[in-house]
C-alpha cells in the first residue's frame, strides 16, 4: 500500500542552526507511527517542518504522493494534515469553547462544527464543564485535552501529536493514552511524538527512534525490543 | 460649579466615543501584526479632510462623504499594510520608522492639498445644539456620533467574539503559530484587521470633522491619543478601550474647563504616566492580546 505521508531525506533547522539531518520515514494510512527519542533529537522540529512552520532545506515531504515541502501551513491543514501541538500552544486569552471553535476554522470543517463540538465534549467531558472559562486558567492536563479537542475539530486525516504526556500527572497521562487508543481504533492515522516510550509503544504500529536529528532505528511496533531501544535511546554517542 | 463639572464630564464622555473607535483600530492592527501603526491618526485625518473637501467644494453633507472616504482610507490602509509586509528583518523597529514616515508624508500631502488652516463643518443641522436635562449642552453631531460610535464598537465586539474571521483575528494575536495550525492565513487576517481599522478611522474622521476642528497636525495627536488609550486599557477588551477612551476624554475636558485648553494633551500624558506607574499592565489586566 502506498504510504499516506512520506518524509524523504529531510534536512531542516532554525536559520543557521541545523536540527534535522537526512530524516526519512513513512506513515501508512490508518496506522499509528510513534517517534521516540531523547530531548533535542529533533522530534518536534520534524513535526514543525512537516507543517511548514520550520523551513525544509533539503529532501522532500509527500502527502498522498504529492510534494508538500515548504507548503504554507494553512494549505496543508485544509488537506487534513493536522498538528496537535503541546498544551501550552492553546489560545490562553480565549474561552475553551472559542479555542475549540478555532479548530473548525478550515472552511470544510465549519459546516459540521456543532456535531464535532459534541463529539469532542463527549471525548473530554471536562472541557464541556469549562467551556466558558478562559483557556489560560486551565490546568496542564486540561490544556492538553483542549489542544487535542481543538485538533480533532479540524477533522484530521493525519494527526501529528507532539508530546501529549509532557509534564502531566500519571492519572492524566492514562486518560490521554486511553483517548489515543480510542482514536486509533476509530481508524485515525496518528504520528505520535513521545518521550514516554513504554506507553507509546503499546499503541504503536511502527516505531522510529530519533537521535541528534537522525533516524537511529526503524522497527514494526510488535517487534521492538524495549531493552535494545532503551540502550540506543540513552547511548547517545554509540548511536552516531 | 456643579453644573460646570457635569458639563465637563458630559463633553468628555462624548469625546471618548470617537477616541475609542480610533484606539480600537490601532489595537486591532497591533494585535494581529505586532506593529504600532504610527500613521493611524493620519488615516483618521484623511477621512476628515475628505469630508471637508466634499462639503466645501460640492456642498455635500459630511455623512454622505463616508462611502468615498471609506474607499480612500481603506485603500490607504491596505497600502500601509502592503509596505509593512515587505519588511523582512527587525519588523518591530523598522515598522515604527516606516509608519512614522508614512504619517509624515500623509500629513504633508494634506498640508499641500488643503493648507494649514483650521476647518470644521458648516452644516447647520450638525452644529445645532442639543440640551439634555436642561443643563448639559452638546452639538447635535457630538451626540449622533457618540451613539453611532457605541453601536460601531458593539458591532466590532460582536464580530470579534462571534464570527469566524473575528475569532481568527483574536487567535492570531494570541498565538501566531497555533493560529496557522488552525488553518488561518496570517496575511489575509492582517489585511482584514487593517481594513476594519480603516473603516473605524473613517468613522472617527467624520466624527472629528463634524464635532471638533481639524488641522494637518491633528493626525499625529490622534495616533498618540489612541496609543495612550490602548495601553491604558491594557489592550485587553473592547469595553476596556471604551472606558480608557472616556477617561482620556473626561480628563481632557476637565483640563480645558478648569485649567487651560493648551494643557489638554499634557493632561492625557500625565494620566498615562500615573497609570503606568500604578498598574504597568494597564487598567484592565495583563491580557496582552487585543479587544475581545
Amino acid at each position: 500500500m502506498k504510504p499516506l505521508l512520506e518524509v524523504d531525506g529531510v534536512r531542516a533547522g532554525y536559520g543557521a542552526i541545523n536540527v534535522l539531518w537526512d530524516v526519512s520515514l513513512t506513515v501508512a494510512a490508518g496506522e499509528t507511527t510513534v517517534i521516540v527519542g531523547p530531548n533535542g533529537a529533533g522530534k518536534t522540529t520534524l513535526l514543525r517542518a512537516l507543517m511548514g512552520l520550520v523551513p525544509v532545506q533539503g529532501g522532500d515531504v509527500r502527502l498522498d504522493g504529492a510534494s508538500i515541502r515548504n507548503r504554507r501551513t494553512w494549505d496543508s491543514v485544509a488537506d487534513g494534515l493536522v498538528m496537535i501541538p503541546e498544551g501550552r500552544m492553546i489560545f490562553p486569552d480565549m474561552s475553551v469553547e472559542d479555542n475549540l471553535m478555532m479548530g473548525a476554522f478550515p472552511r470544510k470543517c465549519r459546516k459540521g462544527w456543532k456535531a464535532n463540538l459534541e463529539m469532542v465534549f463527549d471525548l473530554f467531558p471536562r472541557l464541556k464543564e469549562r467551556r466558558g472559562q478562559l483557556a489560560g486558567t486551565l490546568s496542564g492536563g486540561e490544556a492538553q485535552m483542549l489542544a487535542m479537542g481543538r485538533g480533532l475539530m479540524e477533522q484530521p486525516r493525519i494527526c501529528l501529536i507532539d508530546e501529549p504526556s509532557l509534564g502531566l500527572a500519571p492519572v492524566v497521562v492514562d486518560e490521554i493514552f486511553r483517548i489515543l487508543a480510542r482514536l486509533k481504533a476509530e481508524g485515525l492515522t496518528i504520528v505520535l511524538v513521545e518521550q514516554n516510550t513504554n506507553r507509546a509503544l503499546k499503541i504503536a504500529d511502527q516505531v522510529y527512534l530519533m537521535q541528534s536529528g537522525r533516524v537511529a532505528l526503524s522497527e514494526r511496533g510488535e517487534r521492538v525490543d524495549l531493552d535494545r531501544l532503551h540502550a540506543l535511546y540513552f547511548a547517545h554517542e554509540a548511536a552516531e | 460649579m456643579l453644573e460646570l463639572t457635569l458639563q465637563a464630564l458630559f463633553s468628555g464622555l462624548l469625546a471618548g466615543g470617537y477616541y475609542a473607535t480610533v484606539a480600537v483600530g490601532l489595537a486591532l492592527v497591533f494585535g494581529t501584526m505586532r506593529v504600532i501603526n504610527l500613521a493611524h491618526g493620519e488615516l483618521v485625518l484623511l477621512a476628515a479632510y475628505i469630508a471637508y473637501a466634499g462639503e466645501s467644494r460640492y456642498g455635500l453633507n459630511p455623512v454622505l462623504c463616508i462611502p468615498f472616504a471609506l474607499v480612500v482610507v481603506c485603500a490607504s490602509a491596505a497600502i500601509v499594510y502592503a509596505l509593512l509586509a515587505r519588511i523582512e528583518q527587525d519588523r518591530e523597529m523598522n515598522s515604527l520608522i516606516l509608519t512614522f514616515g508614512l504619517g509624515v508624508i500623509l500629513t504633508n500631502l494634506i498640508l499641500m492639498t488643503w493648507a494649514a488652516d483650521i476647518h470644521s463643518t458648516t452644516n447647520a443641522w450638525m452644529l445645532d445644539s442639543v440640551v439634555l436635562a436642561d443643563t448639559l449642552f452638546a452639538m447635535r453631531s457630538e451626540v449622533v456620533f457618540f451613539v453611532a460610535g457605541l453601536a460601531l464598537m458593539a458591532a466590532v465586539h460582536l464580530w470579534l467574539s462571534r464570527s469566524w474571521q473575528g475569532r481568527a483575528v483574536r487567535a492570531l494575536s494570541s498565538n501566531r503559530n497555533a493560529a496557522k495550525l488552525m488553518g488561518v492565513d496570517p496575511s489575509r487576517t492582517e489585511v482584514l484587521s487593517f481594513l476594519v481599522a480603516g473603516a473605524l478611522s473613517t468613522f472617527a474622521g467624520i466624527a472629528i470633522y463634524t464635532g471638533k476642528t481639524i488641522y494637518p497636525a491633528l493626525g499625529h495627536v490622534m495616533t498618540v491619543k489612541a496609543f495612550i488609550i490602548t495601553v491604558l486599557a491594557g489592550m485587553g477588551s473592547i469595553p476596556g478601550v471604551l472606558i480608557g477612551a472616556i477617561m482620556i476624554g473626561v480628563i481632557e475636558s476637565f483640563t480645558v474647563t478648569y485649567a487651560a485648553a493648551s494643557l489638554q494633551e499634557l493632561a492625557g500624558m500625565v494620566l498615562f504616566l500615573v497609570v503606568l506607574f500604578v498598574a504597568p499592565s494597564g487598567l484592565f489586566g495583563g491580557k496582552k492580546a487585543l479587544p475581545r
